[in-house]
C-alpha cells in the first residue's frame, strides 16, 4: 500500500510569540518549529498501516527550508522518502492554492491512501485534506479516530460530536484527515536517525509545478493581533450588607443570572 | 573507533615540558554537521522519551530502575551509542557520545551510571582490544541492550591501587580455557550484567621467568563458577546496580583473553580514559542544571520584599557556577575531540576534566541546596537528590586523588626523562604512570625562550598573558622538584597535588582561551560569555598562582606534624576544658 502523509510544520506549543512588522503573520524569529500535532498521529497511522500491510510512506510537506528538520524526523520515525515544495518566499494563505500546489506535486504517484492531520496548528481551517481529496477526486472522511484496511476498501471510525461515533466504509484510494489521540506516537530509533541520512527527499520550488494561479488567493489576511484578556477580578468593598447589594445588582444586571 | 597507533602527541605532557602545542587544542574543535544534525534528533528522541518515562525521585526511593526503562532505552538504541554501525550501534564519535551522556543525567544520575557502565567502561575495553571474533560475537549483542556489560577491576583489597588485584587467572593443562578465581567489589551493574571484562593476575614468562601480571577477560556472567552477590545500599545513585562479583573456579575460554596476555592493566587504563571523559560530560550538564535550578529557585523566592536573586550573596554563588559550567563545558568537548582523533594521548586532559568537573557539580550541588535553604534540604525538593547523586563522581572511575597523583607524575615523566638524558639529578625513570613522551622531550630542546601562545584575539589579551606566564610556572616549577626530589618525587604528594592542580587550571585556561578565540574568528560574538571567560580565567591563574607559590613556601612539615599528633594518639588529644 502506497501512503502519504501531508505533513505541516508549526510553532511549538509554548512558543512565544510575536507579530511581525506589517502586522499579518508571526516573527519566526526565535520561534521553534515542530510538527503540526495531528500531522503526527497521521504520520504514525501511517507508519503503522504500512507495518500491517507492506508498502511506503511518503512524507509531503510544504514549507521553507526549515522544514527539512521535520522531514528528517519523520524519515527517522520510519518514513521511506519524502517531497518538499519549496515554498520560500511564498505567503498565499489559501488552502485552495495549497492543496491545489499538493495534488500537483503528488498526482502521479497514485498513492492507495493520502493522510493528513485534522486540521493544522496555526491557521487552523481544518480544508486542506478535504480539497485535496476533491480535487484528485478521491473518496474521503475526516476526523478519524480509527482505520482497518480490507480487501481493498478501509473501514474508519470518525469522531462526532457528544461523544458520538460513526462507521464509515471507503472505497480505496481514499484521504483521511485524522484526528489527534487515535494511536500512540512512536520515539524515533537511532537506527531509525541513521538511516534517515540515505533516504530521499525530492525537493520541488512551487514554480515548476504548474500551478498558473498559485498566487490567487480568495483569503485575505488584514490583521492578526494577541487575544485580549477579557477576564477581570472585581473586588466589592464596603460593610457586609453593602457587599451583598452590590453583588446582588452585579449578579442581576450584569451577569443576568438571578 | 578502530585502535591505531597513538603518537606522543599530547598537549598537557607538552605543557609539562614548557611547551604549547598550540596546534593541537586551535581551533576549538567542532562537530561536522552531518554528525552535529545526527545528535540533535538523537537528543530530541531522547527528551521526548525520558519526559515520558523517566521518574528519577521514584527511581531513588525504589532503589530501581523500572524493567521498562532499560528496554525502551535499549529498543530506541541506546545501549549501542558508541558501537559502529557494522556491528548494530549508532556509531557515535566520543564527543557525540559525550553530549547524550551529559543528556542523560540530567534526567537521572542512576540511569547515567548503570548507561555508562555498560556502553563507556564495560563495552570499551573490547572495542579497543578486542579480536574481530570477540567483537562479532558480542558487541551485536550489547548494542541491542540484549546484554548488558560490567567493568570489573576493583577488589576489596585493591581500590586505589588497581594493580593490586589478587583475582588469578590460570591456564589449564591443555591450554583451552583459564581457570578464573577471585572476587571485586563495586562493580557497577553487576547483577544485572551479562558481560564482564574482568581483569585477573595471570603467568607470564618474560626472559624464562615466570611473572605475574595482569590481564583482561571477556567473562560470561551465566558460565558456571559466576555469581554476583547482593546490590549495595549506596548514599546516592540509588537505582544503579552495584554489586560484588564471585569467580569459584570459572572456566574461561582462551578465546575469550582481551587484548595480549599480561597487558591487562593497559586494557583497564585506556578504557578508564575514555570512562572518565563520559563522567566529566555528565557532571558537565549536572553544572549546567543545576545553575539553572538555582536561579529559578531564586529568582522566584522572596524574602526582604525581593526575589533573593537580587542579593549579591546569591548572584556571587550563581555567576561562580555559571563560570565553573562554561570552564568544565570547554575541557570536556576540547577533550572528547582529541579523544576522536585517535591519534592523541588525552590521557591526562580526560583525568584533569573529570577532576575538574566533578568537583564542579559538587561545589554546584552544594551551592544550589544553600541557596534553596531549608527548601533545599527537605526531600520534597530535588536538591538533596542531587547532593547525593553527585557525591559519588569524586570516588569513582579512579579518586581525584589518584587522578591528580597520575596527573602530576604521568605529566613530570617527560621532563624527567630529558634530565636524566642531559645527565641532571635523576637515575631512574619515574615509574608506574603513564606513557613516556618522546614528543615533549624531542620539542623541549627546541625551546630557548619562553614559550607563547600565538595569534590570539585581542579580547582575550589579559587571559593568554596568564595563560603564557603560568605555563612558564609549571614548566620551572616542575624541573625544581625534579632536580630537588628526582624518583623520589613519586612520595611527596604535597608536591604532586600542587603540581596537579596548576595542571588542571592551566588546561581549564587553555580550553576556554580556544574556545573563545576560534569563536572570534569564526566572526561571532562572545559578549554573552565574555563575563564567565574572565570570571574562570582569573580565579584560575590566582589559584596557579597560590599553588606555585607553596612548592617552596609551605607548611608541608607542620602537616605531617600535625599528622603524627594525631595517628599517634587513641582519642584527639586536645579538650579545651582539660588544659
Amino acid at each position: 500500500m502506497k501512503i502519504a502523509i501531508l505533513l505541516k510544520q508549526v510553532p511549538v506549543k509554548d512558543a512565544t510569540l510575536k507579530v511581525n512588522g506589517d502586522g499579518l503573520w508571526i516573527d519566526e524569529d526565535n520561534v521553534t518549529f515542530e510538527i503540526n500535532e495531528s500531522d503526527h498521529y497521521g504520520l504514525e497511522e501511517a507508519l503503522r498501516l504500512k507495518e500491517k500491510h507492506d508498502g511506503e510512506v511518503v512524507v509531503v510537506t510544504m514549507g521553507p527550508e526549515r522544514v527539512k528538520e521535520s522531514i528528517k524526523q519523520a524519515l527517522a520515525k520510519g518514513a521511506d522518502r519524502a517531497i518538499h515544495i519549496n515554498s520560500s518566499g511564498y505567503s498565499n494563505p489559501d488552502p485552495i492554492a495549497h492543496a491545489k500546489l499538493l495534488c500537483a506535486a503528488i498526482k502521479d504517484e497514485n498513492f492507495d491512501l493520502i493522510l493528513s492531520g485534522l486540521q493544522s496548528d496555526d491557521l487552523g481551517y481544518g480544508q486542506t485534506g478535504v480539497l485535496v481529496a476533491e480535487m484528485l477526486g478521491m473518496a474521503h472522511a475526516t476526523l478519524v479516530m480509527e482505520t482497518d484496511v480490507q480487501d481493498g476498501k478501509i473501514k474508519v471510525k470518525r469522531e462526532l460530536e457528544g461523544g458520538w461515533f460513526q462507521s464509515v466504509e471507503l472505497p480505496l484510494p481514499a484521504v483521511l484527515t485524522i484526528q489527534s489521540g487515535l494511536n500512540q506516537i512512536r520515539y524515533a530509533t537511532i537506527k531509525g536517525i541513521m538511516a534517515a541520512k540515505r533516504k530521499e527527499i525530492k525537493e520541488i520550488a512551487i514554480s515548476d509545478l504548474g500551478v498558473s494561479d498559485a498566487d490567487a488567493s480568495g483569503i485575505q489576511m488584514h490583521k492578526i493581533y494577541l487575544p485580549v484578556k477579557t477576564k477581570q477580578t472585581v473586588v466589592l468593598e464596603g460593610d457586609t450588607a453593602d457587599i451583598v447589594s452590590k453583588l446582588v445588582d452585579k449578579l442581576k444586571n450584569e451577569a443576568k443570572v438571578l | 573507533m578502530a585502535k591505531k597507533d597513538k603518537t606522543d602527541v599530547s598537549f598537557m605532557k607538552s605543557l609539562f615540558a614548557g611547551v604549547i602545542d598550540q596546534e593541537t587544542i586551535f581551533p576549538y574543535p567542532k562537530l561536522p554537521q552531518d554528525e552535529q544534525e545526527n545528535l540533535d534528533m538523537i537528543l530530541q528522541a531522547w527528551n521526548e522519551f525520558a519526559k515520558d518515562a523517566v521518574d528519577s525521585p521514584q527511581i531513588d526511593r525504589d532503589k530501581k530502575i523500572p524493567k521498562e526503562v532499560l528496554q525502551g532505552m535499549a529498543e530506541l538504541g541506546f545501549f549501542g551509542l558508541s558501537i559502529p554501525e557494522q556491528y548494530g550501534g549508532a556509531g557515535l564519535s566520543e564527543t557525540a557520545y559525550c553530549r547524550v551522556f551529559e543528556e542523560v543525567c540530567n534526567y537521572d544520575a542512576s540511569l547515567a551510571v548503570t548507561l555508562g557502565a555498560h556502553a563507556s567502561i564495560g563495552t570499551n575495553g573490547l572495542l579497543l582490544y578486542g579480536t574481530e571474533k570477540q567483537k562479532q560475537k558480542y558487541l551485536p549483542k550489547l548494542a541491542s541492550g540484549e546484554w548488558i556489560a560490567a567493568f570489573a577491576l576493583t577488589e576489596p583489597g585493591a581500590g586505589s591501587d588497581a594493580a593490586g588485584i589478587q583475582s588469578k587467572a590460570v591456564l589449564n593443562d591443555k591450554k583451552t580455557h583459564f581457570i578464573l578465581n577471585g572476587g571485586k567489589m563495586w562493580i557497577s551493574n553487576g547483577s544485572i550484567s551479562d558481560l564482564w571484562t574482568v581483569f585477573a593476575k595471570t603467568d607470564v614468562i618474560e626472559d624464562g621467568v615466570i611473572k605475574e601480571k595482569i590481564s583482561a577477560f571477556l567473562v560470561e556472567a551465566k558460565w558456571p563458577g559466576c555469581s554476583a552477590g547482593k546490590p549495595e545500599d549506596k548514599f546516592g545513585i540509588r537505582g544503579s546496580d552495584t554489586t560484588a562479583l564471585n569467580f569459584d573456579n570459572v572456566q574461561v575460554p582462551v578465546e575469550n583473553l582481551l587484548g595480549p596476555l599480561g597487558k591487562g592493566f593497559k586494557v583497564a587504563m585506556e578504557t578508564l580514559n575514555v570512562g572518565r571523559l563520559g563522567l566529566a560530560a555528565g557532571n558537565v550538564g549536572g553544572c549546567k542544571l543545576l545553575t539553572q535550578m538555582a536561579a529559578d529557585y531564586a529568582k522566584n523566592r522572596k524574602q526582604f520584599g525581593q526575589s533573593i536573586a537580587e542579593f549579591e550573596i546569591i548572584k556571587d554563588k550563581i555567576a561562580n557556577m555559571a563560570a565553573d559550567a562554561y570552564a568544565a563545558e570547554s575541557m570536556v568537548y576540547l577533550t572528547s575531540a582529541l579523544a576522536d582523533r585517535h591519534t592523541v594521548d588525552y590521557s591526562l586532559e580526560s583525568a584533569i576534566s573529570k577532576v575538574f568537573a566533578s568537583e564542579a557539580l559538587w561545589r554546584a550541588a552544594n551551592e544550589a541546596m544553600q541557596i534553596a535553604g531549608g527548601n533545599g534540604y527537605s526531600t520534597e525538593y530535588p536538591f538533596g537528590q542531587i547532593v547525593r547523586d553527585a557525591r559519588i563522581n569524586l570516588i569513582f572511575e579512579g579518586t581525584n586523588e589518584i587522578l591528580r597523583a597520575f596527573t602530576a607524575l604521568a605529566g613530570m615523566q617527560g621532563p624527567g626523562e630529558y634530565l636524566k638524558k642531559i645527565g641532571k639529578a635523576l637515575r631512574d625513570p619515574i615509574k608506574g604512570f603513564g606513557l613516556l613522551t618522546e614528543f615533549a622531550v624531542q620539542k623541549v630542546r627546541d625551546v630557548v625562550t619562553k614559550d607563547t601562545l600565538k595569534n590570539i584575539a585581542p579580547e582575550l589579551k589579559e587571559q593568554a598573558e596568564r595563560f603564557n606566564d603560568f605555563a612558564d610556572e609549571l614548566q620551572s616549577n616542575v624541573e625544581k622538584v625534579l632536580m630537588k626530589y628526582g624518583k623520589e618525587i613519586i612520595h611527596h604528594e604535597f608536591i604532586q597535588q600542587r603540581i596537579a592542580n596548576m595542571a588542571i587550571d592551566l588546561y581549564g585556561m587553555a580550553a576556554v582561551i580556544s574556545r573563545v578565540d576560534s569563536k572570534i574568528k569564526d566572526s561571532k560574538s562572545v559578549e554573552q560569555e565574555m563575563p564567565l571567560v574572565q570570571l574562570y580565567c582569573d580565579a584560575a591563574w590566582r589559584r596557579v598562582r597560590r599553588e606555585a607559590r607553596q612548592i617552596e613556601n609551605n607548611l608541608d612539615k607542620q602537616r605531617r606534624q600535625a599528622c603524627d599528633l594525631i595517628y599517634n594518639s587513641k582519642q584527639i588529644p586536645f579538650d579545651v576544658f582539660h588544659e
